[in-house]
């Protein structure tokens, strides 16, 4: 057994990316998608960190610093997400996405 | 007769108790005060006989065990008994031992929390897709986010780690709890089903992406250097937010101003409407 390295980090990324694609594809309720763009955003930090640590080598924070702005516009993807969603269900009365296909009621 | 039922049964109980002591307090004296071995084997099957006895008043009442059968049936079943112990005691044990001996030196610690911490984050993720119900699959969410805080801690990221807790789990998630509330009326069915060919179809082109991408991080020759650090990072990513990514640090901000202030402009309609609204 080979000691833990960056594919393994890689694979889980890549996992993670998946399985928020899978939620973002088939979730019919918007809040759900929504969730499913969080895990798709930490998927893409777990593979910046991991390249920061294995790759760029000691010393260096670059992709530190890349995931901290991918946390940061999350952050403000999920307020003004869910914002919005609040909003169609304000107007619709639901949240089905596949119900709320016009821009107004 | 009630009573002199009870008392028989009372009668057996003990006697089955009495076996019981017998047996186990024989073992232990042969195990730890050298009793000598035909003593302990001859109280442990007069254990043996009482326990049958005394089982005999609880279960198979058919076919009583009285006189020689008693005897002989509890030689037998000593017998398998015996033959057990020893089977596991001689062989099953050592083999045990020595295979978890094997184990622990080819498993290290910190790949088994690597492990526990991955197991974490994709279950909770796969919890997140997969749940029928809104609310759990928000709650699964939160095994995801703590889990890929713990990948950070593992690469030596300690100040994202933390971000990802305070930010993910204590605000996003949050969020993400309250417009699920938000948009369901108490009684209304959590769940909203998804389209029959939506989870094969979905569920095929996650395995294709997982299979591609995990065969490119398995293939790929990446530059990995010798020696990765596990210093704290906090003091070297305060110095590049205010050098060499100072531009991006301060437009970051005015995004998040601006995403706040529309965030309560959008959402505050709602508010308003309802608050005038008579309930």
């Amino acid at each position: 057994m080979t000691s833990i390295g960056l594919p393994h980090f890689l694979i889980v990324g890549a996992a993670l990316f998946a399985l928020g694609m899978i939620t973002v594809v088939t979730r019919r309720n918007a809040v759900g998608i929504l969730m499913g763009v969080e895990l798709i955003l930490n998927a893409a930090n777990v593979n910046f960190i991991a390249f920061n640590h294995y790759v760029e080598g000691p010393g260096k924070v670059t992709g530190q610093v890349f995931s901290i702005f991918v946390i940061v516009l999350a952050a403000a993807e999920a307020a003004v997400g869910l914002a919005i969603v609040l909003a169609i269900y304000q107007t619709f009365r639901t949240i089905d996405v596949q119900e709320t296909d016009t821009l107004r009621q | 007769m009630a009573s002199s039922n009870l008392r028989a049964y009372l009668v057996r109980l003990a006697v089955l108790l009495a076996g019981l002591f017998l047996l186990a307090g024989a073992g232990l004296l042969h195990r730890f005060a050298q009793l000598p071995t035909a003593l302990t084997l001859l109280a442990q099957y007069l254990g043996m006989v009482g326990i049958l006895w005394g089982l005999n008043a609880f279960f198979f009442r058919r076919v009583p065990l009285t006189g020689v059968v008693l005897f002989v049936f509890s030689g037998a079943a000593f017998g398998v008994l015996f033959f057990l112990g020893f089977f596991l005691q001689e062989i099953v044990g050592p083999w045990l031992i020595d295979s978890a001996g094997r184990f622990i030196g080819l498993v290290r610690l910190t790949d088994l929390i690597f492990y526990a911490f991955a197991l974490m984050t994709v279950l909770g993720a796969a919890g997140c897709a997969f749940s029928g119900n809104i609310i759990y699959s928000a709650w699964s969410l939160l095994f995801a986010f703590m889990g890929v805080a713990g990948l950070y801690v593992f690469l030596g990221a300690d100040f994202p780690a933390v971000a990802q807790v305070l930010i993910y789990v204590g605000g996003i998630l949050v969020l993400i709890l309250f417009a699920i509330m938000l948009t369901k009326q108490i009684g209304e069915d959590p769940k909203l089903t998804n389209a029959h060919l939506a989870l094969p179809v979905g569920g095929a082109l996650g395995a294709v992406t997982v299979g591609t991408l995990s065969y490119m991080a398995v293939m790929a020759p990446w530059k990995v250097v010798a020696a990765p650090s596990y210093q704290p990072v906090s003091a070297a990513l305060g110095v590049a937010f205010l050098t060499d990514y100072l531009l991006p640090f301060e437009v970051v901000s005015v995004v998040l101003l601006a995403a706040l202030v529309g965030a309560v402009v959008i959402a505050r309609k709602e508010i308003k409407e309802t608050s005038d609204q008579p309930i």
